[in-house]
C-alpha cells in the first residue's frame, strides 16, 4: 500500500466545545466541555479509517463535527478542496449530498412511523425537492432506486411497506445502510454501527459494509469500541482518548506494535479468544478513572492515568511524533530531546 | 377455505407485505378496551344526534306554548293530561284550605309542616291523591264553578288546533294550481272573490300596503337623522323606480299571506265542528278543502296532544329538543375550542422547542406570564369586549387555553430534537419545517390526540360556567350550561329542568373521558396501570 493515496478529507485542528450555561435567570456560559480538543487527520480515498477509544472520548461528537451536525467550535474541515465549516448553507447542502452517515441504534435512527420505502426514500426526496440532483427524478425512478437499494443491503423488497419496529435489529441496520447509500455519497460516517448488535449480526453487517465498499468503491470513517471489529475492517486507526489523539497507524501495525501506553493499554483489554492464552494474558491496568474533559489542559492529556509519566509531560502537549510509516504517536517518549529519567 | 387461500398467497415474491403503523397497533389496543369502545360509540351517538337535530322528528327548541309552563316528563301522558293534572292539584289545595276537603288532623299537620319546608311538589301529590280517592269514594265533590274551570280546561284541551299550511291550491276546473305560481290577475281576482270586493278597492289597499313596506324600508336605510321630506321623496322615487313585475310580485306575496291566514281561520273553525262531530283524527296530514277555490295541505294537531318526554321550561319548550340543540352548542366549543387551541400549541410550542435558545426561553416566558393571569377573567373580559356571541366564546376559550398544549409540544419536541432519526434527518439536509412536519409533529401526535381528547370535556365544562354565568351562550340559543343554569333557579319545585340536561352532560363528559383514557393507554402501553 506505497502508492500515494488521495486525500478526501482533511482534518486540522477540529474543536468542539459545548458551553455549559450558569444557573438563574440570565444565561452565562461559565465553562466548556471540551469533548473534541484539537485534532487532526487525513482520510485517503477507498479506505476506511477506524476511530477507537473508550467511551466519552469523543469519538461521536467528532463524527457529527465532521458531518456538521454540530457547529465547530474551531478548525477545519475540508472535504473537495471546501473547508466545511466556513461553507455557506448551499454549499454544504451540497457537499453533504456527499457525506452520509450511519447510526448506532438502528431503532432510534429510524423514524417509526415511517414505512421502510419513505425511510430509504427521504434523502432522495429532499434533495429532489431542492433540485441538487443530477436531474429531477419521477416518483418511479425513486421507488427503483429503493428496491435496488434494499436488495443492495440484503432485504428483501416486498417489505417496503413495513415499519421499523416490525424487523430484527440487524435488518434495521441494514435498512439505516440502504438509507446512507441512497444519494450515493462517497464518504460515509458510521457511528458504531455494530455495537447494538448481538455478535452474530455485527459479523453480517461488518462484511455487507465491507463487500459495498469493494463494490462501490465508499471511504468509511468507522467508529467502534471493540477493538477486534476495528482490526477487522478499517486500514487506518486512530486512537483517541479524552477528545485528542493518541495515536494514528495502519491497523496491521497498531496491533502488532502499538507504540502509546494508552494503545497498550487499550489492546491489553481486549480478551483473546482462546482460552489458554486468554488465562496468560498479561493486562495493564490503570489507575484512576478519566478525568472530566471540562477544563483546559497544560500537559498530556493522558498524564494522569499514564504508567510511564514524566515530569516533562505534566506541562508541554505532545506533538505527533513519526515513529514509522505512516504511523504517528503523541507521546514525549518517542521524542529523543526529553529527559526520561526524571519519572513521577 | 378461502382464508386459508390469503394467508398462503402473502408469501409470494411479488406480493408487498403490508406493514402495520403504530397507529394501526395503538387502534387494535383501543378495540380491546371495552370502556374506552363504550365512550366512543357514546360520543359518537351524541354527536351524531345533536348534529341531525334538524332532522329529528322534535319539537323546535324555540317554539314555546305558553300553556306548556313546566310540564313534568312523562313518557305516558300528554300535555293535555297533565296540564288538567296540575289544574286538579291547584283545585284540590284550594279546596283544602277552604275546609272543603276533609282530612284527618295528623295529616293536615304534616302538610303544614310541608309547607313550611317549601315542599310544594309533595303537597301537591298528597292532595292530589287523596283528593281522587275521596272523589271516588263519593265524600268530596267540586263545586260548581270549579266544574266549570275544569271544563273549560277540557273543552280547550280537546279542541285547540295547531295548523301549519304548507302550499295553498286553487282549484279552478277541476284542476289544482299552486297559489304560488299563479300570476297576479288570476290570483287578485280569487281575492276579489273571496273578500266580495272591487277589483280597484283591492289594488289601492295593496298599493298603500307596498309603499308604506318601501317607507319602512327607507326609514330604516336613511337612519334616524332622515327628516320627513327626504323620507317622503325616496319613497316616491323607490316607487317610481319600481318595476310592474316587482310591484306584482310583492303583491302576490301579500295576497297569499292574506289568503294563508284567512284560510287558517276557516280551516280551524272547520276543524272544531269535526271534532264535535268526532268525524276527524288526528294528527291530521294532506289535503283540506277550504272553500270550493281554495284547497290547502295542512299539517294540523291537537295543540295539547304533545308529548314532552323529558318536560318543558319556564315558557314552555321542549326540554330534549332544547338538550339536544344544546348539545349541538356545547360538543361544536368543544370540538372547535380544542382544535384551534391544539393548532396555535403545535406551532408555539414547535418552534420553541426546535429553535431553542432566546427564542424558546421569551416564548416559554410568555406562556408563564400567560398561566399567571387568571383565565377565566381573561375569558370574561373578552366576551364583555367583544360581545357575547358564540363566535367570540370560542375565539375567547381558544386563546387562553393554548397555554399548555404549546408547553406539552415543546417538552416533546425537545425529547425528539435528540433522537438519532432526526440527527439522521439533518445530515440528510432536512429543513427545519420537513424535520418538524414529517418526524416530530407526526411522533408527538399521539400525546397530542391523548390530551384534546381529555381537554374536550374541559372546554365543555367552561363554556357550561359561562353560560351558567350567563356570560356564554345567549337565548334562544341553548347549550348544556345555559339550560343547567337556567334550571337552578327552579330547582326545588321543577327538578327535572336541571336534572335532565345534567344528566345528558354528564354522560357524555363520563364517555369522553372514558374514550380519552382509553386512547392514552392504546398509544402508550406502558403508561397502563397493570400489575
Amino acid at each position: 500500500m506505497a502508492e500515494e493515496k488521495k486525500v478526501l478529507l482533511e482534518v486540522k485542528n477540529l474543536k468542539q466545545h459545548f458551553p455549559i450555561d450558569g444557573g438563574g435567570i440570565f444565561k452565562k456560559q461559565i465553562g466548556a466541555i471540551r469533548a473534541v480538543d484539537g485534532i487532526s487527520f487525513t482520510v485517503h480515498e477507498g479506505e476506511t479509517l477506524g476511530i477507537v477509544g473508550e467511551s466519552g472520548c469523543g469519538k461521536s461528537t467528532c463524527i457529527r463535527s465532521l458531518s456538521q451536525l454540530y457547529k465547530p467550535t474551531d478548525g477545519e474541515v475540508i472535504f473537495q478542496g471546501v473547508d466545511l465549516c466556513k461553507a455557506d448553507k448551499k454549499t454544504l447542502l451540497r457537499l453533504r449530498k456527499d457525506i452520509q452517515m450511519i447510526f448506532q441504534d438502528p431503532m432510534a435512527s429510524l423514524d417509526p412511523r415511517m414505512t421502510v420505502r419513505s425511510i430509504i426514500a427521504e434523502p432522495l426526496n429532499i434533495y429532489n425537492r431542492r433540485g441538487l440532483l443530477d436531474h429531477k427524478w419521477t416518483v418511479e425512478e425513486i421507488e427503483a432506486r429503493v428496491e435496488y437499494l434494499m436488495e443492495k443491503v440484503g432485504l428483501n423488497k416486498t417489505f417496503k411497506n413495513r415499519y421499523p419496529h416490525e424487523f430484527s435489529g440487524g435488518q434495521r441496520q441494514r435498512i439505516g445502510i440502504a438509507r446512507a447509500l441512497a444519494l450515493s455519497p462517497k464518504i460515509i460516517l458510521a457511528d458504531e454501527p455494530v455495537s447494538a448488535l448481538d455478535v452474530s449480526i455485527q459479523a453480517q453487517i461488518l462484511n455487507l459494509i465491507s463487500d459495498l465498499q469493494k463494490e462501490l468503491g465508499i471511504t468509511f470513517i468507522f467508529i467502534a469500541h471493540d477493538l477486534a471489529v476495528i482490526q477487522h475492517i478499517s486500514d487506518r486507526v486512530v486512537v483517541m482518548y479524552l477528545g485528542k489523539v493518541m495515536e494514528i497507524s495502519k491497523a496491521e501495525e497498531l496491533y502488532h506494535n502499538p507504540k502509546h501506553p494508552y494503545t497498550t493499554a487499550l489492546l491489553s483489554a481486549a480478551p483473546i479468544p482462546d482460552p489458554v492464552k486468554e488465562r496468560s494474558r498479561q493486562r495493564i491496568i490503570l489507575s484512576g478513572d478519566v478525568p472530566s474533559p471540562d477544563k483546559e489542559r497544560k500537559g498530556c492529556y493522558f498524564y494522569d492515568r499514564c504508567p510511564h509519566r514524566m515530569e516533562h509531560c505534566s506541562c508541554h502537549i505532545p506533538p505527533m511524533f513519526d515513529v514509522g510509516p505512516e504511523h504517528k504517536v503523541a507521546c514525549w517518549l518517542y521524542d529523543p530531546s526529553v529527559d526520561k529519567s526524571k519519572k513521577k | 377455505m378461502l382464508k386459508r387461500k390469503k394467508e398462503q398467497t402473502v408469501n409470494e415474491f411479488n406480493q408487498v407485505v403490508v406493514g402495520n403503523s403504530l397507529t394501526k397497533e395503538a387502534w387494535k389496543r383501543l378495540k380491546k378496551n371495552r370502556m374506552a369502545v363504550f365512550g366512543m360509540i357514546v360520543v359518537i351517538i351524541y354527536a351524531i344526534i345533536s348534529f341531525s337535530a334538524s332532522l329529528l322528528p322534535i319539537y323546535p327548541y324555540d317554539e314555546s306554548v305558553i300553556d306548556h309552563q313546566h310540564l313534568r316528563p312523562s313518557l305516558t301522558k300528554t300535555s293535555g293530561e297533565l296540564m288538567l293534572e296540575q289544574q286538579y292539584k291547584n283545585l284540590y289545595f284550594k279546596a283544602w284550605r277552604a275546609g272543603r276537603l276533609v282530612l284527618t288532623p295528623e295529616e293536615d299537620e304534616m302538610i303544614e309542616a310541608l309547607i313550611l319546608k317549601n315542599e310544594t311538589n309533595k303537597v301537591w301529590d298528597y292532595l292530589y291523591s287523596k283528593g281522587e280517592a275521596q272523589r271516588e269514594a263519593g265524600t268530596f265533590e267540586f263545586n260548581s264553578s270549579e266544574q266549570k274551570t275544569i271544563d273549560k280546561y277540557v273543552d280547550k284541551i280537546n279542541t285547540e288546533i295547531q295548523i301549519t299550511i304548507n302550499t295553498l291550491y286553487y282549484m279552478k276546473d277541476g284542476k289544482k294550481l299552486n297559489l304560488n305560481k299563479v300570476d297576479y290577475d288570476t290570483l287578485l281576482a280569487l281575492y276579489c272573490g273571496e273578500v266580495k270586493m272591487d277589483r280597484e278597492v283591492v289594488e289601492t289597499a295593496l298599493t298603500k300596503e307596498i309603499t308604506s313596506q318601501v317607507t319602512n324600508t327607507v326609514k330604516a336605510n336613511l337612519g334616524e337623522d332622515a327628516t320627513q321630506d327626504d323620507i317622503n321623496s325616496a319613497v316616491a322615487l323607490e316607487m317610481e323606480n319600481m318595476s310592474r313585475k316587482d310591484f306584482e310580485s310583492k303583491a302576490c306575496e301579500s295576497i297569499i299571506g292574506k289568503l294563508e291566514t284567512s284560510a287558517k281561520r276557516t280551516i280551524e273553525k272547520k276543524l272544531k265542528e269535526q271534532i264535535a262531530e268526532s268525524s276527524v283524527e288526528f294528527p291530521y296530514k294532506g289535503m283540506y278543502d277550504v272553500n270550493d277555490h281554495i284547497s290547502a295541505n295542512i299539517n294540523a294537531s291537537l295543540k295539547h296532544m304533545r308529548r314532552y318526554f323529558l318536560g318543558t321550561d319556564y315558557l314552555g319548550r321542549d326540554l330534549l329538543s332544547r338538550i339536544i340543540y344544546g348539545g349541538q352548542v356545547s360538543i361544536a366549543i368543544g370540538l372547535i375550542g380544542t382544535i384551534t387551541s391544539v393548532i396555535i400549541g403545535i406551532l408555539v410550542g414547535a418552534v420553541a422547542g426546535y429553535k431553542g435558545g432566546k427564542l424558546d426561553y421569551y416564548l416559554m416566558r410568555f406562556v408563564d406570564i400567560m398561566y399567571g393571569l387568571p383565565y377565566m377573567l381573561l375569558v370574561i373580559i373578552c366576551m364583555a369586549i367583544f360581545g357575547r356571541e358564540i363566535f367570540n366564546l370560542f375565539f375567547a376559550l381558544a386563546m387562553v387555553s393554548w397555554l399548555t398544549i404549546a408547553r406539552m409540544v415543546r417538552g416533546q419536541i425537545m425529547s425528539l430534537k435528540n433522537q438519532e432519526y432526526v440527527e439522521a434527518a439533518r445530515s440528510m439536509g432536512a429543513s427545519t419545517s420537513h424535520i418538524i412536519l414529517r418526524h416530530m409533529v407526526p411522533n408527538s401526535l399521539s400525546v397530542i390526540i391523548v390530551y384534546s381528547t381529555i381537554r374536550i370535556p374541559a372546554f365543555i365544562m367552561q363554556e357550561s360556567f359561562l353560560s351558567f354565568l350567563g356570560l356564554g351562550v345567549q337565548a334562544p340559543y341553548a347549550s348544556w350550561g345555559s339550560l343547567i343554569g337556567d334550571g337552578v333557579t327552579s330547582m326545588t319545585l321543577y327538578p327535572w329542568k336541571l336534572i335532565c340536561p345534567s344528566i345528558a352532560m354528564i354522560i357524555f363528559l363520563f364517555a369522553m373521558n372514558f374514550f380519552g383514557d382509553g386512547l392514552r393507554d392504546a398509544f402508550d402501553p406502558q403508561s397502563k396501570n397493570q400489575l
